[in-house]
């Protein structure tokens, strides 16, 4: 493998690690009103359904740790949650690639709605307390609302960067 | 045909393995953060501190343009917000001379009473270089770590009252369990009933008020304190209100560390940094002819009719026109604890008017 094309398989890895850090900026537009979307997490989904090979399970899985290494939470529940996503997502691989317009946008809804289910469930066994659900809808409803404007730059860099640099195959 | 499907079946086992271990080293991570095995906070707190300058390099572009965008929308608001502070700092100027008054006399009351010192600390001021408004934890991450003494346990304040606790210290950064989420709980007083309480973090704006006294009747408004139990965070300070909604009972708190930029953390336990010791240049000049200690002691009560000796004008001058206690200041009131002292206290006073560099540390 060339060095373009290996640097073009960690640009994947390389925006799940970029949405952690922007999802952990200390400003809130909304005055922290709303929890901040989960940036990492559409990087996942989208490279999951258009280059599953560009993201394996592990690279999911240490986008979810670095989440859960930044964010100061259990080491396990994002991880875990996207991990649950992403095999959902891949067991349907072929229902949601081909998902275009607002379907694309509800199939995400619905990638992040399992996200939020297992992070709740997981949460509830780990504190032993249920967990607030209001927080977890207003964040699917952000990320998803967040995944629209996302979505063209994670295309763009899909076909102007990655995919130029990985040409060969 | 069924070489082709054993074929297909073989190849998505293998190709489901990573997903199956990923899974399983996730539930691993999972049962292993439950049980606070070591490493991960080491780990932890060494990846944050290595995504400490990412985390600020991130922070830059969008706190300025945050900021942009704030200064645009107050543009027009200049003059009258002017104006405003204008008249806010005259308010505020007032009130620091009183405040300024009152903590002398406090020190003098004090000093009449015998009463124990309070506690002092030193503090750190660090800056917010990433937030986590998680449905499961509120957290925020400082840049300061074990390098500036900050540890585990220690309190965050910010202008507004207490913000918090650290719960991981890094090399160069810290977390901080802030006080409404889920895993926090602080004790607290209620004020005026001094009422002791539990302040349990539910990850809603306002967290609970538990392990309250049955016959405990509190009321809106009444103000809510750290009450210092645990020997970890420093009592009296400031949290928020009571709050009581539909047979909840909740402090609505003062500080918002959502919008909290920097904050100081407070080192409890050790004693405060000492000042350089100031040399006979800084030292005010000795007067003339020194009031002997008995007349020092007749003429200090403010009561007394005839203040004549110029140690009651003194104080009040000083408090009045300087900004800030003056090393003038406190002479006179320790004077005054003579006529009530015993001989062994007289022996001592020497040692007490001695210039101590803390007293300065504590007026700032």
């Amino acid at each position: 493998m060339s060095i373009p094309s290996l640097f073009a398989a960690t640009i994947p890895l390389l925006c799940g690690l970029i949405g952690v850090l922007l999802s952990c900026m200390p400003v809130s537009l909304t005055g922290g009103m709303v929890p901040p979307p989960l940036l990492g997490f559409m990087p996942v989904y989208f490279w999951c359904l258009i280059r599953p090979d560009l993201m394996p399970a592990a690279v999911a899985f240490a986008v979810g740790l670095a989440q859960d290494l930044l964010t100061g939470g259990p080491v396990g529940l994002w991880t875990a949650s996207f991990i649950a996503s992403y095999a959902f997502v891949d067991r349907q691989r072929d229902s949601f690639a081909g998902l275009a317009g607002i379907g694309a946008i509800l199939g995400f809804a619905l990638a992040m709605l399992i996200v939020s289910g297992a992070a709740f469930v997981i949460g509830w066994v780990y504190f032993w307390h249920v967990p607030p659900v209001t927080p977890l809808l207003l964040q699917v409803a952000v990320s998803v609302l967040c995944y629209i404007p996302v979505l063209p730059v994670l295309h763009w860099v899909q076909q102007r960067v990655v995919g130029p640099l990985r040409s060969e195959f | 045909m069924a070489n082709g499907t054993w074929r297909i079946a073989r190849s998505r086992s293998s190709a489901q393995l990573p997903l199956v271990l990923s899974a399983v080293l996730a539930l691993l991570l999972l049962v292993a953060g439950k049980a606070h095995f070591g490493p991960f906070e080491r780990a932890r707190t060494a990846i944050t501190d290595k995504a400490a300058p990412a985390l600020q390099a991130v922070n830059v572009p969008v706190v300025a343009a945050t900021r942009w965008a704030g200064g645009i929308r107050h543009f027009f608001d200049v003059y009258s917000d002017n104006q405003r502070l204008r008249e806010e700092n005259a308010r505020l100027l007032q009130w620091h001379s009183a405040a300024v008054t009152l903590q002398s006399q406090i020190r003098h009351y004090q000093l009449l009473l015998k009463t124990v010192p309070d506690p002092s600390y030193s503090a750190v001021t660090a800056k917010v270089i990433a937030r986590s408004s998680q449905p499961f934890l509120e957290t925020i991450v400082l840049n300061a770590g074990r390098r500036e003494g900050v540890k585990p346990g220690q309190a965050v304040v910010d202008v507004r009252g207490l913000v918090g606790r650290i719960y991981v210290a890094g090399e160069r950064t810290s977390w901080v369990i802030v006080l409404n989420d889920l895993n926090s709980r602080v004790p607290v007083l209620i004020r005026p009933g001094n009422v002791q309480a539990i302040l349990t973090g539910t990850n809603a704006t306002e967290p609970n008020l538990e392990a309250l006294p049955q016959n405990a009747k509190l009321k809106n408004g009444e103000e809510v304190v750290t009450s210092g139990d645990g020997g970890l965070l420093p009592p009296g300070l400031p949290v928020g209100l009571v709050s009581v909604s539909g047979g909840e009972i909740k402090a609505a708190l003062f500080a918002d560390p959502l919008t909290a930029g920097e904050v100081r953390i407070l080192n409890f336990t050790s004693p405060i940094e000492q000042m350089p010791k100031p040399s006979d240049k800084d030292l005010p000049a000795p007067p003339v002819t020194p009031p002997s200690p008995q007349a020092s002691a007749v003429q200090q009560p403010s009561e007394a009719p005839k203040p004549t000796a110029q140690t009651v004008h003194t104080v009040a001058s000083a408090l009045a026109a300087s900004p800030r206690p003056t090393r003038t200041a406190p002479h006179p009131t320790r004077h005054a604890v003579q006529p009530g002292t015993e001989p062994a206290d007289q022996a001592r006073q020497p040692d007490d008017t001695a210039p101590n560099p803390t007293d300065d540390q504590n007026d700032q």
